[in-house]
């Protein structure tokens, strides 16, 4: 079953106009988060869409299960759901077959270790999508910007000396960087509420 | 001063509009982006009104979120293959023609940087070749340098490599510092100091050659959990206070105790102090070239902040923040910028713990007050001092019925039977002690840390713990070169090995040691019991 027909098969058992909408939204915007989490877990590029796609089909399966239980929103929380489960369940078996491979990602060699797989995996996956959204929101915003926002949220460097630098006032960069940040929050909880 | 009555909520709130370039959102039900007039006023306005910039933060996002994303988009920024453009940081230094070429550009990655000093490597699983050593991967980018995983083949072995940044590399002050630091470093062979087994500061970039542990920073396990429960960070600071005693017996300092300097092992069984006078390097390097202070002050001593003369007191000091930052999930002085973390440091008291966490009990925050004092003077004595009181205080949590709270931490009608008992077992110990002589020599090598010999006075100290007091004295300051490397590293693993034999067995001997420490806080207590005392 190609993607299109997945999509289709799923929009005509949702009744709902919203929660139809709802899905293709999420897939627009989910689909390039899983592009990129595949990408990190180690999959070569060429199979890189193969995944995704496989991704993409496991979550739409288990949203057959889903039942209306009437309240607003129930609809968007459970395609979260289990989007968020199929793909640390992707990441599980991706680690499975990679351990011992060697070169792998540096960060997951960094959180692979002793503790329990499933809340490393969470956290990697919270990871993963506040890189995402970061990477997503920036382009909506002027290089200077990103930078004063970078330099001190990030860094923690301080406003003034930021503010010199760039030659902007600090008024400007309490500004945008209060901007930036609520632009990568809300491109999170997208997916994640 | 700020004039309140151009204080605008709604202001704010639209002033998080994106209503520019190529942002659909949701203007109709936000409402209107700011106009450039608006814009520029706002930015006006913020430039002198403390209280809309923090409500205009915490409109955009909550200090849970700000923090989270921070530490995830940092630990992205430093990780092998980042995603986002690190900032302009690590060039604050440089020119400003370098830098803004920089920034357009994406800036420098730690790929590109590791490309400049590592040679070329035959093995098809190394990214290339450091000495004798392969490196197979990038670990993680600090402030200071990078740090790299690697394999030594001769010796058959994994081990993390530390490089000094390039810009500090090129100041000879801040190399000399470093191979000597770290030099000094590898004579404390101590299992809560993260060991080092080698220095090389002949290349173009020198750097240390540690074991690679599997571990991840404090910082990571508070960013990741906030708060710690009492018995972990109990076990935690512990280990530290161990570490740094087995430092300050060396005559050093550590000036840079914090929790991302703080190893976790295997949940909190194995903690380890690192980074061992590197703070200072870097104070050298950016002293001489901006007269800046390096690195986040929060875990900074009042006297460090006021650049006096600090000695051991001061990493207490440290330790008392993280300890604050391990019950609260922050660090205890906080501030926009790095002047104002400082005045904090040197001017202000901390709120107290219990109003963050009302579940602590008081003595943890009668301890940590303590520590936090202004004065050096008015902290405890010393890391083994604070040790042996917090290695009480967990035998209290774990056992309140047979171990007592170290006498200065508990309400007095509480004391009388406790320091009964603690002394019927000690005679029994005087005794096991004498039979266990190699025993003793060898728990004293991790467990009993150097003795603060300087502050122990005659007969403060039971006798039974003298064969503890005088083997832990005994350290001369060793000079690490090529020969006893292998010694030194020979000696690390005889010192793991030993710790797990005596962590299997010997649970009895702990209990008893405590014991024994017990008593000699207590004998140390009148001095320390009004300060600890109960309200």
């Amino acid at each position: 079953m190609s993607p299109l027909e997945t999509r289709l098969s799923l929009i005509v058992r949702l009744q709902c106009e919203q929660d139809e909408l709802a899905w293709r939204e999420f897939v627009s915007q989910y689909e390039k988060f899983l592009q990129q989490i595949v990408r990190r877990q180690g999959v070569p590029e060429a199979l890189v869409p193969d995944a995704v796609q496989q991704i993409l089909m496991a979550i739409t399966k288990s949203l057959e299960s889903w039942k209306d239980d009437g309240k607003e929103g129930s609809f968007r929380r459970w395609m979260h759901t289990v989007a968020r489960h199929v793909v640390v369940r992707f990441m599980t078996r991706e680690r499975k077959q990679t351990t011992g491979a060697g070169g792998s990602d540096p960060l997951l060699a960094l959180q692979t270790i002793e503790s329990p797989p499933d809340k490393h995996l969470l956290q990697q996956y919270e990871h993963e999508l506040i890189v995402w959204a970061a990477e997503q929101v920036r382009h909506d915003f002027l290089s200077t910007s990103w930078t004063a926002f970078w330099a001190t949220t990030i860094e923690h460097r301080p406003v003034e000396e930021v503010a010199k630098d760039l030659q902007v006032s600090p008024g400007s960069i309490y500004m945008s960087r209060s901007r930036i940040m609520a632009s990568i929050r809300k491109k999170i909880q997208e997916v994640m509420e | 001063m700020a004039h309140p009555a151009l204080c605008n909520p709604d202001l704010l709130r639209r002033s998080l509009i994106c209503g520019t370039r190529r942002t659909s959102g949701n203007t109709a039900i936000d409402g209107q982006p700011l106009t450039s007039q608006e814009e520029e006023s706002l930015a006006e306005h913020l430039n002198q009104c403390e209280s809309c910039r923090d409500q205009l933060e915490l409109m955009a996002a909550d200090a849970e979120q700000w923090t989270s994303i921070r530490r995830t988009l940092l630990k992205e920024s430093s990780s092998g293959h980042p995603r986002l453009p690190a900032g302009p940081s690590n060039l604050s230094t440089h020119s400003g023609a370098d830098d803004h070429d920089l920034l357009e550009t994406g800036l420098l990655k730690p790929s590109d940087f590791i490309v400049e000093f590592l040679q070329p490597s035959d093995h098809a699983d190394s990214i290339g070749r450091l000495g004798s050593i392969e490196i197979r991967q990038f670990i993680g980018q600090g402030a200071h340098g990078v740090v790299l995983k690697g394999y030594q083949p001769e010796l058959n072995r994994l081990v993390a490599v530390k490089v000094l940044a390039p810009h500090l590399a090129s100041v000879v002050a801040a190399r000399k510092r470093f191979a000597r630091e770290a030099r000094a470093t590898a004579a404390i062979v101590h299992p809560n100091v993260m060991p080092i087994l080698a220095v090389d500061s002949s290349g173009p970039l020198p750097f240390l050659v540690m074991p690679c542990v599997d571990c991840e920073s404090l910082q990571d396990r508070l960013d990741r959990e906030g708060g710690l429960s009492l018995e972990d960070l109990l076990r935690i600071s512990i280990q530290v206070a161990r570490g740094l005693a087995a430092a300050h017996a060396q005559g050093l300092v550590h000036r840079d105790v914090k929790p991302a300097n703080i190893l976790l092992e295997r949940g909190v069984e194995r903690v380890m102090l690192t980074d061992f006078g590197l703070a200072r390097t870097v104070d050298d390097a950016t002293l001489t070239r901006s007269g800046l202070i390096a690195g986040t002050p929060h875990y900074m001593s009042p006297e460090q902040a006021r650049g006096d003369v600090v000695d051991a007191r001061s990493d207490l000091f440290s330790l008392g923040s993280v300890l604050y930052c391990m019950v609260t999930g922050r660090p205890p002085f906080r501030a926009e910028t790095t002047f104002g973390i400082l005045r904090r440091v040197t001017d202000e008291e901390p709120r107290p713990l219990r109003e963050l966490r009302s579940e602590m009990p008081q003595w943890l925050e009668t301890i940590v007050t303590r520590l936090l004092r202004k004065s050096s003077a008015e902290r405890f004595d010393s890391a083994d001092q604070l040790a042996s009181i917090l290695e009480d205080c967990l035998a209290h949590l774990q056992q309140p019925a047979t171990s007592p709270l170290p006498p200065g931490l508990v309400p007095l009608q509480a004391r009388s039977w406790t320091s009964l008992l603690s002394g019927s077992l000690l005679a029994g110990f005087a005794l096991l002690a004498m039979t266990l002589v190699s025993g003793v020599y060898l728990i004293s090598k991790y467990a009993a840390g150097p003795a603060s010999s300087d502050t122990d006075t005659a007969g403060q100290k039971s006798a039974s713990k003298e064969p503890v007091q005088t083997t832990a004295k005994d350290p001369e300051p060793v000079a690490i070169d090529d020969h006893n490397k292998a010694a030194i590293a020979e000696d690390l693993r005889l010192d793991v090995e030993i710790e797990a034999i005596l962590h299997e067995t010997n649970s009895e001997f702990d209990a008893l040691q405590e014991a024994m420490e017990a008593d000699s806080f207590d004998s140390n207590s009148p001095t320390s019991a009004p300060e600890l005392q109960n309200p």
